[in-house]
């Protein structure tokens, strides 16, 4: 296993820059998810430090070596695609002795192997098989068998549980992250799933238009997202985003609506208010962190029920406050209904404050 | 409810008349197509197996009376002229339409790899420009073509007659394949190249056996149309022993009479080449080899 490094990596394509300077290191052994939606350039990443496609600018380390100009073959990577891209006119036991046969292994070595990793993964009855007549699920075994049947320094995983249905997928979720504590395996994981990211990965890397966006632990992207984007991105239902102007009367900071409505803020918030660029800044509050009355509280804002969601444990709530969508969640014992006059009240302390201007998170400094 | 089921039923129902009537409308046209292609075969065939005199008789006999299998004989006696002449050019044709095959499989795989893999400048240009030779009637080119080949000294060889047969068949060989290529994921090298091959060795191992069956397509295109090529054979050859089949057959024909069942005993064994190379290679088209490859 081994550690990798990008350093100011840039990828372009004529004039479209498809990854712009990004840098961020993989520890040895730990499990890194590169997340963001379509075309946000995780996927480009991913084939640059496989080598399929050469990089533009910058430098990428795979352990202690600069691996930048060598092939795919040289870099001791293993990839497991989106699409398996299993060799079908080969047997299951080919698949995966392939790898194993073009580093000139022995026979009975090879034999070994194939058979150890097949067993690992629990499909020595497949063996024989070719992948056509293999289902979904086994497909995706397979293709993990053929990465892990080497050792390889890195793995490097592209979207690998996009193809599965939803039940199979939340159960190889769990057996990757297995495969990932038994072997100690290094892994760039590729999905724009936030979810899968935030339950297998050690760190995240989110990306957007081709800029990390953030990279850190899961937690600390979700409780402390770095931007607006991020703070949109990561978590479900997304967190809202209210734009507000921030208005300072008698020594007190308050974010007022052009609706009318003002919301006080705590000396904490309105140290970070004061650090933005503009007046413009915006509120943002996870579902979970709002709660709902259904009479006037002071300090609670007043809003429009809009739709109603139950889903058995928790009902969303969704309202519009200054134009923006309120994600809500509440008790399914709370009975809201659609139109319904209901008051928000925002909790202080697990708020998130945004620049306007730069959709920068405020901080107080 | 009982509404919304009967109209739904009644849709149903008028969709599966007008499916019958489409399958019935197709077989119909199969059918005739069948005997369309079918009749001159058999026709041929029945003739090949009749006395001279029998294939002259009118009304014509449907079935021979005295079928005999001696236009075969005489095709096949290497000691007789007739069969020392109808077996050089079965060589001839075999020889000048295997080199063209080999030869267009050749420069076809690479060039239609590399059209389907790789952006290169001038690569649109150069693609249509392949086909340019194919919107022209072939024609056009044979007294251009003889001049060129009376220059470089090809004429009366069998060697102009492969280079000309490329000309035709390398366009559409190499379109035939890019399709072919087109349709092999890319992901497949790329995890080959990751398992540890080179570029090179994931074309040999992993995209090559994938597209066979449009190697083999492309072979066969190339094999019939120089098997049966007869303006260009009977312009750039003149020396009897050099003739392919479709000229040499001609001589059947001669200024008196024409032996009718020696002539279709000769296309019969013409074909055969062309039948067996379809029977023995039609599993490869059907066969859909890159099926669970990659997930759709």
């Amino acid at each position: 296993m081994a550690h990798v490094v990008l350093k100011d990596l840039v990828k372009t394509y004529g004039g479209f820059k498809a990854v712009n300077e990004v840098s961020l290191t993989v520890d040895d052994g730990e499990f890194v998810a590169l997340v963001g939606p379509s075309g946000c350039g995780k996927t480009t990443t991913l084939n640059l430090i496989a080598g399929l496609i050469p990089i533009t600018s910058g430098d990428i380390l795979i352990g202690d070596r600069v691996v930048n100009d060598l092939d795919p073959k040289d870099r001791d990577i293993a990839m497991v695609f989106q699409n398996y891209a299993l060799y079908p006119q080969k047997s299951v036991y080919m698949n995966l002795a392939f790898p194993l046969q073009m580093r000139k292994l022995p026979k009975d070595e090879i034999d070994r192997k194939v058979r150890e990793a097949a067993r690992v993964l629990d499909m020595t009855q497949l063996l024989e098989r070719k992948p056509r007549e293999l289902s979904g699920g086994q497909q995706q075994r397979v293709a993990l068998g053929r990465a892990l049947v080497r050792d390889p320094a890195v793995f490097l995983m592209d979207e690998p549980l996009s193809n599965l249905d939803a039940k199979l997928r939340v159960q190889m979720r769990s057996e990757i992250k297995r495969f990932h504590q038994d072997l100690e395996a290094t892994i760039v994981y590729v999905t724009h799933d936030q979810l899968e990211a935030v339950t297998m990965a050690d760190r995240m890397a989110v990306m957007n238009g081709g800029y990390l966006q953030q990279y850190d632990s899961p937690a600390q992207v979700f409780a402390h997202p770095a931007n607006m984007f991020v703070a949109s991105f990561v978590g479900s239902p997304a967190m809202s985003l209210i734009p507000l102007e921030a208005s300072t009367a008698n020594g007190a900071t308050a974010l007022t609506s052009a609706e009318g409505w003002s919301l006080a803020l705590s000396e904490l918030n309105a140290r970070k208010v004061q650090g933005a660029t503009t007046r413009k800044v915006v509120l943002g509050a996870r579902h979970s962190t709002i709660k709902l009355h259904k009479s006037a509280v002071p300090g609670a804002i007043p809003a429009k029920a809009y739709t109603v969601e139950p889903t058995g444990d928790i009902t969303f709530v969704q309202a519009f406050l200054s134009g923006a969508i309120i994600n809500i969640s509440v008790s399914p014992t709370i009975a809201v209904a659609p139109d319904e006059q209901i008051w928000l009240e925002f909790d202080q302390e697990r708020i998130h404050l945004f620049d306007g201007e730069t959709e920068m998170a405020l901080e107080a400094n | 409810m009982s509404t919304i089921a009967e109209t739904a039923r009644l849709g149903q129902a008028r969709r599966r008349a007008s499916i019958d009537g489409w399958r019935w409308g197709g077989r119909i046209f199969l059918i005739f197509m069948l005997l369309y292609t079918a009749l001159p075969m058999i026709w041929m065939l029945l003739t090949s197996i009749k006395s001279g005199f029998a294939a002259m008789q009118f009304p014509p006999q449907w079935w021979p009376d005295q079928p005999t299998l001696a236009s075969y004989q005489k095709l096949l006696d290497p000691q007789n002229s007739v069969g020392q002449d109808f077996l050089r050019f079965f060589w001839n044709s075999l020889f000048v339409s295997t080199a063209t095959t080999i030869l267009s499989v050749i420069v076809a795989v690479p060039a239609a790899y590399a059209f389907s893999r790789f952006t290169f400048p001038g690569r649109n240009f150069l693609f249509f420009a392949v086909l340019l030779r194919n919107m022209f009637p072939a024609v056009i080119f044979l007294v251009p073509l003889f001049i060129l080949m009376r220059a470089i000294g090809l004429v009366n060889t069998h060697g102009s007659l492969i280079l000309t047969y490329l000309t035709f068949g390398l366009p559409l060989a190499i379109w035939l394949l890019k399709g072919f290529y087109d349709n092999i994921p890319v992901q497949l090298e790329q995890a080959a190249r990751i398992d540890g091959a080179t570029r090179f060795q994931a074309f040999v191992l992993i995209v090559m056996p994938l597209s066979a069956p449009g190697i083999i397509a492309t072979a066969i295109y190339s094999f019939i149309g120089a098997w049966n090529e007869y303006i260009y054979a009977y312009t750039f050859l003149s020396k009897n022993e050099q003739l392919t089949l479709p000229v040499g057959i001609q001589r059947f024909f001669s200024e008196n009479t024409t032996d009718f069942p020696g002539l279709m005993a000769a296309s019969f064994m013409m074909s055969v080449p062309v039948v067996v190379l379809f029977l023995v290679l039609q599993r490869y088209f059907v066969r859909a080899l890159t099926e669970g490859a990659v997930k759709h």
